[in-house]
């Protein structure tokens, strides 16, 4: 199985290093969370998103979680 | 005494270069040396003291370590020879023609003389020539040694040119050699093949003993940067003003990493007055740099000029060969008084440009040394000479460089004084400071190459009551790791002992040839993460330092003559045997990795950009199977994306990394040339629609 953003071989639905940086977004929205006091996930993503120090894959990654978070809602607002 | 080069009786002198082997025929002969032409290669033919020599040059290595089969299908390959260059590379017709006139000028030698740079390559491709190319004549022949090209240092070379039946050198630079090709062919090929059976089509993956630790450090730092997240941080600063002059403080801790903390600091602080806690002035010495080793050289030629390391030691080469300076590969960072440091510093004071440093020479001159040492060579240094020709880009700025360390190396110390207020307001603390140059010492010869930071110093006293005029903040970001540049490379290489300062360069350039990375600031491909990744799976010890440090350790123990390079060969034998079995019995899987790094990288190649309607693929250019049209398709076509777009079928594409303002698609270039035009990919772009409809 390939990884969702990339051609590498997956070991979920990533590759070990979309993998990676997930767990670095995941990780950094404790410190995120800390420096402003409050902080929604969309808003975090966001703003990783944004940010031109942000690495690639963890654009990449949070442009997923982002999607997907978004997929979610609209599911659940649906029904 | 005939020139006639059919003459018995004459001493053949082997040089590593043509030009080193012109500089030394002039620097020797008793009048002016003739030219001998065999097999249409030149040498020269001298008179020195009533003898005859003759001067021939090989061009770098004529011998090449290789297997017998040169099979890339075959391996492991343990049995390994020495072979000329045009065996090994096929049909090199420079190198045949120069072995082969070389040979026929043995001949009538009676007497041999190695005239190679004097480390452990030039002792490799002279002992070489002597013993292959000459009929074994190693043994017996004498060994110039000589750290600059001048008339004075050559002549006194061959004065004391003497035979050293054990010659470390040599043994060390011939085992390097060895130990590099069992280790680079074999695991090369083992990846190679492997990835030619996964895909079908053959691609060479080649990993060397210091090439693999060396792209691992590379695709480190990638993995770290692209999956870097960021911390929000603020730095916080206050405005005071004492007597109509405004200073500027930051808060004493550099980062603030909570936006409440901030806001406290700030409500602690508005309305209060500041007072100086304390003031902090320290003066320093700033003694001069020692004179350039290759390492050093490398970094500063970077720092100045952004010249690669490769580069810089082909510039230095050439002013070498000219002349100009002493031989560029040393780690050395010492000047020995045997150079004749009044003589050097006279001469090149005599030059308009450096005449500043005529006052050095009114005292003693002894020059500042540096820790590192090299039994082969000084320190870089200023011949004195003066360049024969106009020295064009790189050279000339290089040899600028060098000679203003040299002198710099004679003069005093700087002193500097650094000056730090504490401002307390608020039970808060804020710093300010500056600095300057009270001393210029060496400072002033160095030029644009040696400027620090000058910064006003606050004047201000300890209980200086300052007005707070303003407390604001920034908010700010931790910055991403900065990837390797060639220099820092090269600097990361040395501090971990990898290679050597005679292969370092070469490495780094090999790696960016394979494309395994890319770019100023090294990029590691896809392949180049491929590759480290395949090697950390599944032979993990080639990736490592140490054991390439306790290699070069033992490589040195040659050199010393502790040991010879036998049973350092039989070791690597072994490691490579274990390793290649390894890869062997995981053959598959690292095809199949290899092979994906390769869809990853064309799947990479040729993406314009974000895809703008599902936000997580990329706008790649396809071409159609049926219309053989080119259009602009989503990575994530297979996942349902059906963002599509016609492309223009004629003129290059490329991307400028650039959206459309109206509709977020990406900006491409079409066509080449000076002035390739901009377009929209969007067919549907707003900005295309409202200029048809105007039409």
């Amino acid at each position: 199985m390939r990884c969702k953003l990339c051609a590498r071989e997956a070991v979920s639905d990533l590759c070990r290093y979309h993998e990676e940086a997930k767990g670095q977004v995941e990780a950094a929205y404790r410190l995120w969370k800390e420096a402003y006091g409050t902080l929604g996930w969309e808003d975090y993503l966001r703003e990783v998103i944004k940010n031109p120090e942000t690495g690639e894959w963890a654009v990449e990654v949070a442009r997923l979680m982002r999607a997907s978070s978004a997929r979610g809602s609209a599911a659940a607002s649906s029904s | 005494m005939s020139d006639d080069p059919s003459a018995r009786g004459y001493t053949l002198v082997v040089c590593e270069k043509p030009d080193a082997a012109r500089r030394i025929s002039e620097a020797l002969a008793d009048g002016v040396p003739s030219t001998v032409s065999v097999g249409g290669v030149t040498s020269f033919s001298i008179q020195r003291k009533g003898e005859r020599y003759v001067v021939c040059a090989a061009q770098g290595h004529l011998y090449d370590v290789s297997d017998p089969f040169a099979e890339r299908s075959i391996y492991p390959v343990f049995d390994v020879e020495w072979f000329p260059h045009d065996k090994v590379a096929k049909g090199d017709a420079v190198v045949s023609r120069r072995i082969g006139a070389i040979k026929i000028l043995a001949k009538d030698a009676d007497r041999f003389v190695n005239a190679c740079d004097y480390d452990a390559e030039g002792e490799t491709i002279g002992y070489n020539l002597l013993r292959y190319g000459c009929g074994g004549a190693e043994r017996n022949a004498l060994r110039a040694k000589f750290s600059t090209l001048t008339k004075e240092e050559l002549v006194e070379a061959f004065e004391k040119a003497s035979n050293s039946p054990r010659n470390g050198l040599a043994n060390a630079g011939r085992a390097r050699h060895v130990v590099d090709f069992v280790w680079g062919v074999n695991l090369s090929r083992v990846l190679s093949q492997s990835a030619m059976i996964a895909s079908q089509k053959y691609r060479t993956v080649s990993v060397g003993r210091v090439q693999g630790p060396t792209l691992g450090f590379v695709v480190g730092k990638e993995i770290e940067i692209r999956t870097f997240v960021s911390r929000p941080y603020w730095a916080i600063r206050g405005l005071f003003e004492k007597d109509g002059t405004r200073f500027v403080a930051s808060y004493t801790a550099d980062r603030v990493y909570r936006r409440a903390e901030v806001e406290k600091i700030e409500g602690e602080c508005v309305g209060k007055e500041g007072r100086v806690a304390g003031v902090t002035r320290n003066v320093f010495e700033y003694p001069p740099p020692p004179a350039f080793n290759t390492g050093d050289l490398q970094k500063e030629a970077y720092r100045h000029f952004r010249l690669s390391p490769s580069r810089t030691m082909q510039a230095a080469e050439r002013l070498y060969l000219d002349a100009l300076i002493s031989y560029p590969r040393t780690s050395s960072q010492r000047l020995p008084a045997s150079i004749g440091y009044r003589k050097i510093l006279q001469a090149i004071c005599s030059l308009k440009e450096y005449s500043n440093a005529n006052e050095l020479l009114e005292g003693t001159l002894e020059p500042v040394q540096g820790d590192m040492y090299d039994s082969a060579h000084p320190a870089i240094y200023p011949t004195g000479e003066r360049p024969r020709r106009a020295l064009g880009y790189p050279e000339a700025g290089l040899y600028d460089l060098i000679v203003r360390r040299f002198i710099a190396a004679f003069a005093p110390a700087a002193k500097r004084e650094a000056v730090i207020v504490t401002v307390s307001v608020g039970g808060h603390r804020f710093k300010l400071g500056g600095r300057r140059t009270l001393v210029t010492g060496w400072l002033r010869y160095c030029g644009k190459y040696a400027r620090p930071d000058e910064t006003e110093i606050p004047t201000l006293g300890e209980g200086d009551l300052l007005r707070l005029l303003k407390i604001e903040h920034e908010e700010k970001f931790e910055p991403r790791p900065q990837r390797y540049n060639q220099s820092s490379l090269l600097e990361k290489m040395e501090r971990e002992n990898l290679g050597t300062k005679a292969t370092r360069a070469e490495i780094i350039s090999t790696l960016i040839a394979r494309g395994y990375v890319h770019g100023e600031s090294l990029i590691a491909s896809d392949l180049g993460l491929a590759v480290i990744e395949v090697l950390k799976r599944h032979a993990p010890s080639i990736l490592s330092t140490d054991l390439t440090r306790a290699v070069e350790e033992r490589l040195e123990r040659i050199e010393s003559g502790i040991e010879d390079g036998r049973s350092l060969i039989r070791e690597t034998v072994k490691t490579i045997s274990k390793q290649v079995a390894a890869l062997r019995a995981d053959e598959e899987a690292v095809g199949h990795d290899l092979s994906s790094a390769a869809l990853a990288t064309i799947a990479g190649q040729g993406t314009l950009g974000i895809c703008p309607v599902c936000r997580t693929g990329k706008l790649r250019v396809i071409r159609s199977k049926k219309t053989h049209k080119r259009f602009v398709g989503c990575t994530n076509y297979s996942e349902g994306c059906r963002a599509s777009a016609p492309l223009p079928q004629r003129g290059a594409i490329r991307p400028t990394n650039k959206v459309c303002a109206h509709c977020s698609w990406p900006i491409i270039y079409v066509g080449g040339g000076r002035l390739p035009w901009r377009l929209c990919v969007n067919a549907s772009c707003p900005s295309k629609v409202s200029r048809k409809n105007a039409l």
